[in-house]
């Protein structure tokens, strides 16, 4: 899916010549900015995950590079450190490689906007360049596709921005899933996208009458596409995306630019290949497929025997009915390689066992009589004897004891240990996170995949493993289970993508930006932009007191504030916590006693309380905001009896919640101070009376 | 020529500067191999790969760091195992690793030969205990080997373009007026053969379309631009057609050490229907196509490519329900063939063996 953006720069009109001679680039975004493949991708970013052994990353420059891109940036968030070192190790840094690959990693990272806009400020695309996700696969010859879009450029005086590269493929295709379906209304002459809308499950679709009024006469209006995730952009693509900070994804951009079509007059094209493979590892359920593919030639010449990678001792061979082995497999007696099965190297299997469609990492060893099928396991498994495997996903280092089925779609991430004697249901998830861990998180629209995970770490250890859950002598929690609400049931069909969320990107995309926050790796801006940004925030609250401005137009100056001044999420609320909890000095002079202060505070505080709403979201974020107010307490420490009436009333406007003030309280305490602060008297009764958690929460307050 | 390359090695700094050029030179080669020419390379005949190996090896020989005939027999061997690693299915590759290979030894052994003279002649008892000049032998520094080395590399680059032209030539000895021959695929020199009788004689030559690649289309319209009397036929049309047929003139990709052929899908269907009529079955085969592999079961013998040309992924359901496969490569059995003609003149299939022994020194059989 492209998307046309805002405002076009007419500046950048290089001379011909000139773009023919330059090298093309590519924009590889390493990080998917969701968590889709939550909890493997905890551990490990997905772009590195393994697709018929080869890190899914390796495929997409493999592509770039056979296409004939001379330099690539590759653009890392979530674990940047993993990926880069799994790039320098690689063919792509080799002095040798035809293709530049140059690796710019950011922490702020937030979206596929935020790399675009990255591109644009560090001025890093000079030409017409591809812009992928490190999660492609594909075997696409897009000069063809690049020479229409040049061609179209030239033309068209840089009219056209963007060249999405679909494959053709029939509805029901096993290679498509269901929420990347979309719909596209094409002028069928000059291939010019009128309309582009995710399907979504729905059965009826709406298209805007204006798009069939163009003057063309032809229309194709198609179902049959497979969006490769491949798309070709202009220059100014990066611009748009600059000019207009609310884009997060293409899907934003192409948005933005058709419903702005007639006012800026970009426009976003449209290459249908027939032939060639492409897709995206966008759910397990298209790993799942992709992987199959790729075992069943599609993806030629990207074969598992063909070692494109270049690392030793990778290869392997391939024989009749897709069997491909690695060196040194061993096979035991009577056991079965019936059909599209790729071993690693050093794997042993023991005897009878049936292996069918699955894909075997390296260093596993397969007890006997084991069935498999479908089953992805990546390196150094163990899989005990007598198991069933069913089209399910077991990670690095799991292991598998006597006798364990797994029924479809199950998961085991890294480490797992599961059985003896169990049979996991369809779907279950088994992971050595703790899912309290994320429990709070999973109902916001948190979608970046960049995100702390260890904050609660104590916690996890001290909870013991369910044996009824994951087998006597298993490791592990059930990720889906322990989780209480609705949503968790889509999070872990979502893994798999069978089941549609509703409106999954919708929700989530708008707001993730602001949403997102950085946790533990707070990179901190310039001192001097928080000042100024305290002070702005400050201003701008004044002023909407002052003027009685709705807090929902408050919240949006506080965020182009973010933006002016390049302030984290977790920045953001610390300082309003603090702006806030000193605004009574900061009207009436520092001389207020803690009375006076208390009542011109609560007041704001309930005022205020939708925009810390915004702010304060998950459990993490409660914390960051308690631990801002104490902060502030400590400082001014003569009025510490009035901490308990702000965190009352916070608790009473539900901007904070009763479990995170609870773990404040117990776990919060870092030096003598805090110590100190937490036996203030009032404050220990306020726990008592959380702890006890009756609902005669009104009178106490005032 | 000798002074020229003395003066490279005394500078140091563009001696280094030419290994990168050359290992980039080489991981290009490698890379386009790997992609099976269907990347942004151009789709490559077996000529042009010969002629792009042997270049290559050439420029090895002239800038990679050796001192004497053993090195640069380790350096190109190495090169050579990476090399037909790279796409196994490429016989090509290795032919030529080995012609080098064999062109070092003899250098190597004309050059002590001229300043020792000794080992002038290969006595049949040498050849029994074979091992004859083992590695240790070659150990010996001659200052015009690099040179001599290079010019008869060059020498088999000039034999590597004018085969086709060798074999066309020949055309007019097999092709008689008005006879019917049948042809399968598209094979460059097949082509060339054909439009070189073509210019004398009047024929009618049926193409087997070759499906699912269809190459025989290309080749079909590449004739009768060439004003030759041309039909394309289905592949199951094949055994129909041949009681007409006078004559069946193949290419293949490679020749095995056994005389039997590794050639375009179809090419077997089309040998055995032949061998039912008696037909006599010509393959055009230049020299370079000889490689020191026995048919085997081995792994590498296959390809298999993208399905997609069976059933195009564009299909919904049924692939999730069907396997489909591509293969590439038939294997056709030395017995079915009746004569191969080569750039340097026609040969019976039990002859290949002692072909084999003329190109390649047996102990570079194996890399």
């Amino acid at each position: 899916m492209s998307s046309r953006g805002g405002k076009q720069k007419k500046g950048n009109v290089t001379s011909e010549q000139e773009e023919e001679e330059q090298p093309l680039q590519a924009v590889l975004v390493a990080d998917s900015f969701n968590r889709r493949f939550f909890p493997i991708s905890k551990d490990q970013p997905r772009a590195l995950l393994p697709l018929g052994n080869v890190a899914m990353i390796d495929y997409t420059l493999e592509f770039l590079t056979s296409t004939g891109v001379q330099e690539t940036f590759v653009f890392c968030c979530w674990m940047s450190n993993k990926i880069k070192d799994h790039l320098l190790k690689s063919k792509w840094c080799r002095p040798t490689s035809p293709n530049v690959v140059h690796i710019i990693t950011s922490d702020l990272y937030r979206s596929l906007g935020d790399v675009l806009r990255d591109v644009d400020a560090k001025n890093l695309v000079r030409n017409d360049f591809i812009l992928v996700y490190g999660d492609v696969v594909s075997n696409i010859d897009v000069s063809q596709a690049l020479q229409e879009h040049r061609h179209r450029r030239k033309v068209d005086k840089n009219i056209s921005v963007m060249t999405m590269v679909f494959k053709e493929s029939s509805p029901g295709h096993k290679t498509r899933c269901e929420e990347d379906d979309v719909i596209v209304a094409m002028d069928s002459k000059s291939k010019r996208v009128l309309h582009y809308q995710k399907t979504q499950g729905l059965k009826k679709l709406q298209f805007p009458m204006n798009i069939f009024q163009h003057g063309s006469d032809e229309f194709e209006i198609r179902h049959d596409l497979l969006d490769c995730h491949i798309s070709i952009c202009s220059p100014q693509v990066a611009e748009l995306f600059t000019d207009n900070f609310d884009y997060q994804t293409r899907n934003d951009f192409v948005r933005g630019i058709l419903v702005n079509e007639e006012i800026l007059g970009n426009q976003i094209h449209l290459y249908v290949t027939q032939d060639g493979y492409g897709a995206r590892v966008s759910n397990l359920q298209m790993y799942d497929s992709v992987s199959l593919d790729m075992v069943r030639r599609w993806v030629y010449p990207l074969t598992p025997e063909a070692n494109f990678t270049d690392q030793q001792g990778q290869g392997c061979t391939h024989s009749r009915h897709n069997v491909y082995r690695g060196a040194e497999v061993s096979l035991g007696h009577g056991s079965q390689m019936e059909e599209n099965v790729l071993i690693g190297r050093d794997t042993s299997i023991g005897a009878n066992c049936h292996i069918s469609n699955s894909v075997i990492g390296n260093n596993c060893t397969i007890g006997d009589n084991v069935v498999l099928d479908r089953a992805h396991m990546w390196n150094n498994v163990h899989v005990s004897s007598n198991v069933e495997i069913h089209q399910s996903v077991v990670c690095d280092g799991a292991v598998v004891k006597e006798a364990v089925r797994l029924n479809k779609q199950c998961v085991l991430a890294y480490n797992v240990v599961i059985g003896p004697n169990l049979s996991l249901p369809e779907g279950t998830v088994v992971s050595m996170h703790h899912p309290e861990e994320e429990e709070e998180d999973d109902d916001d629209e948190f979608l970046s995949d960049d995100q702390e995970v260890g904050h609660s770490k104590d916690k996890t250890r001290q909870k013991a493993f369910n044996p009824a859950e994951v087998g006597p002598e298993g490791k592990g929690y059930i990720w889906k289970a322990s989780m209480n609400d609705t949503e968790d049931e889509e999070l872990a069909q979502c893994l798999w993508g069978l089941v549609l969320n509703p409106d999954p990107e919708s929700d989530s995309e708008s707001e993730a930006s602001e949403e997102s926050q950085d946790r533990s790796r707070s990179v901190s801006p310039e001192i001097d932009d928080v000042n100024a940004f305290q002070l702005e925030v400050l201003g701008t609250l004044q002023r909407g007191l002052e003027e009685n401005i709705v807090c929902d137009n408050l919240v949006l100056e506080i965020n182009s504030l973010k933006y002016a001044y390049n302030i984290t999420l977790k920045e953001v609320m610390q300082i309003l916590t603090r702006v806030v909890l000193e605004y009574p000095f900061q009207q009436q002079g520092t001389q207020l006693t803690t009375l006076q202060y208390t009542g011109s505070l609560l007041p704001l505080l309930k005022t205020w309380s939708p925009v810390f709403k915004n702010y304060i979201k998950r459990a993490q974020d409660h914390l960051d905001c308690l631990s801002a107010v104490e902060e502030l307490f400590l400082e001014q420490d003569t009025h510490q009896t009035a901490m308990v009436k702000v965190l009352m009333k916070m608790y009473q406007l539900e901007i904070l919640e009763e479990e995170a003030i609870l773990k404040w309280f117990s776990t919060g305490a870092t030096n003598d101070k805090s110590r100190q602060l937490r036996k203030n008297q009032g404050l220990q009764k306020f726990i008592q009376w959380l702890k006890e958690a009756e609902d005669e929460s009104s009178e106490e307050g005032e | 020529m000798g002074s020229a390359i003395e003066a490279k090695t005394h500078k140091n700094m563009p001696g280094a500067d030419k290994e990168a050029d050359l290992t980039e030179r080489i991981e290009a080669f490698l890379a386009d191999l790997k992609r099976g020419g269907c990347g942004t390379g151009p789709i490559r005949g077996s000529g042009e790969t010969a002629r792009e190996t042997t270049a290559l090896l050439r420029k090895v020989t002239a800038q990679a760091r050796w001192s004497s005939a053993g090195d640069l027999m380790e350096i190109i061997r190495k090169e050579g195992r990476r090399m037909t690693a790279a796409q196994p299915s490429e016989t090509t590759v290795g032919n030529m690793v080995l012609r080098v290979l064999k062109i070092i030894r003899e250098e190597y052994a004309r050059s002590r030969g001229s300043s020792e003279e000794t080992d002038q002649q290969e006595s049949l008892h040498k050849l029994l205990t074979s091992g004859g000049l083992s590695e240790e032998n070659f150990r010996q520094h001659f200052v015009h080997l690099k040179a001599n080395v290079i010019e008869a590399i060059n020498e088999l680059l000039t034999e590597l373009e004018g085969t086709t032209d060798n074999i066309a030539m020949q055309a007019l000895e097999h092709i008689h007026s008005n006879e019917v021959i049948m042809t399968v695929g598209r094979s460059r020199t097949v082509e060339a053969f054909l439009k070189d009788a073509a210019r004398k004689r009047k024929f009618h030559v049926i193409v087997a379309e070759c499906a699912p690649f269809c190459q025989g289309h290309e080749m079909a319209t590449n004739l009768s631009k060439a004003s030759i009397e041309t039909t394309v036929i289905a592949d199951a049309a094949i055994f129909a057609v041949m009681s007409r047929v006078n004559k069946v003139i193949i290419g293949t990709q490679t020749v095995l050490a056994n005389g039997g052929l590794r050639a375009v899908n179809g090419t077997h269907t089309v040998a055995l229907a032949a061998r039912h009529h008696s037909t006599p079955l010509i393959v055009c085969a230049p020299m370079f196509k000889l490689s020191p592999q026995f048919p085997n079961e081995e792994d590498t013998f296959h390809k298999f490519v993208s399905p997609h040309e069976v059933l195009p992924f564009t299909e919904g359901e049924i692939l999730s329900k069907v396997n489909v496969h591509c293969p590439v490569f038939d294997y056709v059995p030395p017995e079915l063939i009746t004569l191969f003609i080569s750039n340097i003149g026609g040969n019976a299939p039990s002859y290949i063996y002692r072909l084999m022994s003329e190109l390649y020194h047996p102990e570079d059989h194996d890399l």
